[in-house]
């Protein structure tokens, strides 16, 4: 199906691309027909024949990424690369309907065909997905000294109950935006925690330089849980406890990280009530045209404050790791999808083969070039062609170093619901520890 | 071809009349409608009521036979009362909102006045828009900072600051309501016009030569005539109110702080999102139920309402 579908710039030859793939159709299509009368001629070309008869067949299913290609493009690269496996790709809906691609991966997952034998999925399911048995561990095939080469804060997401259940492969995560031009005015200097971050915003609101001093995202939504994680984690504080069977959303730590937030809208006032409803992009448009001096976003952001049509702020942005509490360290929301196999998988050497072909350096290179997607391994931010074509992303090592992973347990379902209802009514009504008490008991009953 | 086709039918039936009983026959004719009917509605509804007794959910993988127990968490379940308690007051709310304004639009409807067809075509707009677009719409008219609301109230002096009306428990689902109404109430007067239509001419003309003024002839003769119409749209509406999804989820989520969660974004929520088939599916029942006993309120009520006037 995605052979013939193209992606909205498809590559640079499509021709070329239609010309190989129909060639490879036509190859497997006529070898029976051509039967006897073709065995002659492909005993000839030894190689042609084991290419067209005993290539071990797979699917990957992923959700729909677009940028000069998708994936069903790269998924043909790997196809023509080599003549053990031939994946064919199964396309999910995007990552903006991330509730259908969960779906959709669930049901084909339970089923426990065999189908998808490798597939990408959010970080926050890897956990859900190994405890139910689907993800196979991949310890084996990628021992410590593969794995060092990896973030370590998608490693960390990437394992449940001891075991490596994922591969990491592109990441995302949150980051702290801030305007060069009103910093320049109250000290220049970038704040490295909470508190100086909050005089400052009070400072350039009260001269009058922006309209808000700081902005996040407090709609009650997963975006929510995300600001809530980098908070509490920059406080040396966590929502769940290391084993995943307790909340610690009740401790010190977490309440007065939350309480902070309460009071960037109620105390300093260097939020506006309005981010109580707003998500990613309700709180992106105020700082783009220029009325916000900083911001926690994620990485999409960027290209659209530097684009002139859509953004006031051209070359006046910069972007920094998030603020911490004194003692606590930076800390970054992990997103991205990272991949796994099919534990009931019938080809499981060819599964780890794609695997290890699609999340490795030269890949994950082509998809930071062709999808804009960062990639998981520290090593490729030092890489000239990507410093060259997307400076942006060269240098978001920094942010990535600090990624946090959400809390790693298989009802993360469940738990974030909770999460997400419970800080927003400590939010709104300000009683932060009777509400993280409530909170953290209802999380106890889910996960113990 | 009436001709052709007649003669030869003149037999048939009756042969097979002798073969088969009438009603058998009867039967026989409404099969195809009934089984496929009962495969899109009613196999539905008992699978739906079967996994409410059962704790499937695609994630343990569990889906054995529970019982009640699903009914008696739901019984404890302080967001489903949460939820429950939000619809029913969204629903009263906006039924009775839709059922006056639209009463009233349609009482200005009925009177003869120059570019009245337009009117009427124009009043059904809002109804025709897809409800997706009506949120979006309502969430600029009410944004915090840029919205037009807060513009013309700040401008006349009735607020001193912005309100952020998604983002306050106390205003939330208010402005909910409101958007709800914009869009529904054509739908209320559309209904309510076809009523006041089949009110004779002659008993209102009859009332005015007795010396009755407007007032009156509208409250002893259209709308007791107007009442079996009015039960019936009044009906439809709570009915259709009860499962309001989009507006909620477009414009709030179900926030802040839980203050807009319905009984269908909460059982989307735990259907969906956490995939527990079983426990969703007792909201869901539960959900069925409530709308049942609002039906049969409205249904006796109506009855009521018919012996008296016979």
């Amino acid at each position: 199906m995605t052979d013939i579908k193209k992606g909205p710039v498809s590559g640079s030859k499509p021709a070329a691309h239609v010309t190989i793939a129909d060639r490879r159709q036509f190859l497997i299509g006529s070898a029976g027909l051509l039967g006897a009368a073709a065995l002659g001629l492909s005993t000839g070309l030894g190689v042609r024949r084991a290419r067209a008869q005993s290539r071990a067949e797979i699917s990957f299913a992923s959700a729909a990424f677009f940028g000069k290609e998708t994936f069903g493009d790269l998924i043909k690269a790997f196809n023509e690369s080599q003549d053990r496996v031939l994946v064919k790709n199964i396309e999910l809906p995007p990552p903006s309907s991330s509730t259908e691609v969960y779906q959709s991966l669930v049901q084909q997952l339970a089923r426990r065909t065999g189908t998808p034998d490798v597939f990408s999925q959010d970080v926050i399911w890897i956990a859900g997905f190994a405890a139910a048995g689907w993800a196979l561990p991949l310890d084996e095939y990628f021992p410590a000294d593969k794995r060092s080469a990896y973030f370590s804060g998608t490693l960390n997401a990437c394992t449940y109950d001891g075991k490596l259940t994922a591969l990491p492969w592109f990441m995302d995560s949150g980051m702290f935006y801030y305007r060069k031009d009103v910093l320049e005015k109250h000290g220049g200097k970038v704040p490295e925690n909470w508190a100086d971050m909050a005089t400052i915003a009070a400072a350039a609101q009260k001269a009058g330089d922006v309209d808000f001093g700081y902005l996040w995202q407090g709609k009650q939504a997963e975006v929510l849980v995300c600001d809530a994680v980098e908070i509490i984690t920059s406080n040396n504080g966590a929502i769940l406890a290391p084993d995943g069977k307790s909340s610690l959303i009740n401790q010190k730590a977490a309440v007065d990280a939350i309480q902070f937030l309460h009071d960037t809208i109620n105390g300093t006032k260097i939020s506006p009530q309005d981010v109580l409803s707003w998500d990613e992009e309700p709180s992106r448009q105020p700082f783009t045209s220029g009325k916000a001096m900083f911001m926690r976003n994620w990485s999409y952001v960027y290209p659209i404050a530097q684009d002139a049509k859509a953004s006031q702020i051209v070359d006046k942005v910069g972007v920094a790791p998030l603020p911490s509490f004194p003692g606590g360290k930076s800390s970054a929301c992990l997103g991205g999808y990272q991949l796994g196999v099919n534990a009931n998988s019938k080809q499981r050497e060819a599964a780890i083969e794609l695997l290890t072909w699609l999340s490795s350096t030269e890949t994950q290179h082509r998809i930071a070039l062709n999808f804009g997607l960062a990639p998981t391994r520290p090593a490729l931010f030092q890489d000239e062609k990507i410093k060259a074509e997307q400076p942006f992303m060269a240098s978001l090592e920094k942010v990535f170093t600090g990624a946090t992973a959400r809390p790693i347990t298989p009802e993360y379902a469940k738990v974030t619901l909770a999460l997400q209802s419970g800080i927003s009514k400590a939010l709104v009504s300000g009683n932060v520890q009777a509400e993280m008490d409530a909170l953290a008991a209802q999380i106890d009953q889910i996960v113990g | 071809m009436t001709a052709a086709a007649t003669v030869p039918g003149i037999g048939w039936p009756r042969r097979f009349g002798k073969a088969l009983p009438v009603s058998l026959w009867a039967f026989l004719l409404l099969t195809p409608a009934f089984v496929s009917l009962a495969s899109v509605s009613f196999y539905p509804i008992i699978n739906g009521l079967y996994l409410s007794l059962t704790n499937t959910s695609l994630i343990t993988q569990e889906n054995e036979f529970s019982g009640f127990s699903n009914y008696v968490q739901l019984w404890g379940d302080a967001q489903f009362w949460n939820a429950w308690w939000h619809t029913m007051w969204f629903t009263t709310a906006s039924t009775i909102l839709e059922t006056v304004i639209g009463l009233g639009m349609a009482l200005i409807l009925c009177e003869a006045f120059k570019g009245r067809g337009l009117v009427r075509a124009a009043m059904l707009v809002p109804w025709a828009m897809p409800t997706v677009v009506t949120s979006k719409m309502f969430g600029w008219l009410f944004d915090g900072q840029n919205g037009i609301i807060n513009y013309i109230l700040l401008h006349a002096g009735l607020i001193d600051q912005n309100v952020n009306w998604y983002g306050s428990p106390d205003t939330a689902m208010t402005t909910i309501i409101i958007a709800d109404v914009w869009k529904t109430t054509p739908f209320m007067a559309l209904l309510l016009l076809t009523g006041l239509q089949t009110v004779p001419n002659s008993l209102i003309e009859a009332a005015r030569m007795d010396g009755a003024k407007g007032w009156i002839t509208f409250w002893y003769i259209r709308l007791p005539l107007l009442m079996p119409t009015l039960l019936i749209a009044g009906l439809f509406r709570a009915l259709d109110a009860f499962r309001v999804f989009d507006l909620v989820y477009v414009l709030t989520g179900g926030g802040p702080a839980d203050s807009t969660e319905t009984l269908s974004t909460l059982s989307y929520k735990v259907l969906f999102s956490t995939l527990q088939f079983g426990y969703g599916s007792a909201v869901s029942t539960a959900m069925f139920v409530t709308e049942g006993i609002i039906a049969l309120v409205f249904c006796l009520y109506l009855i009521r309402q018919i012996r008296r006037a016979q």
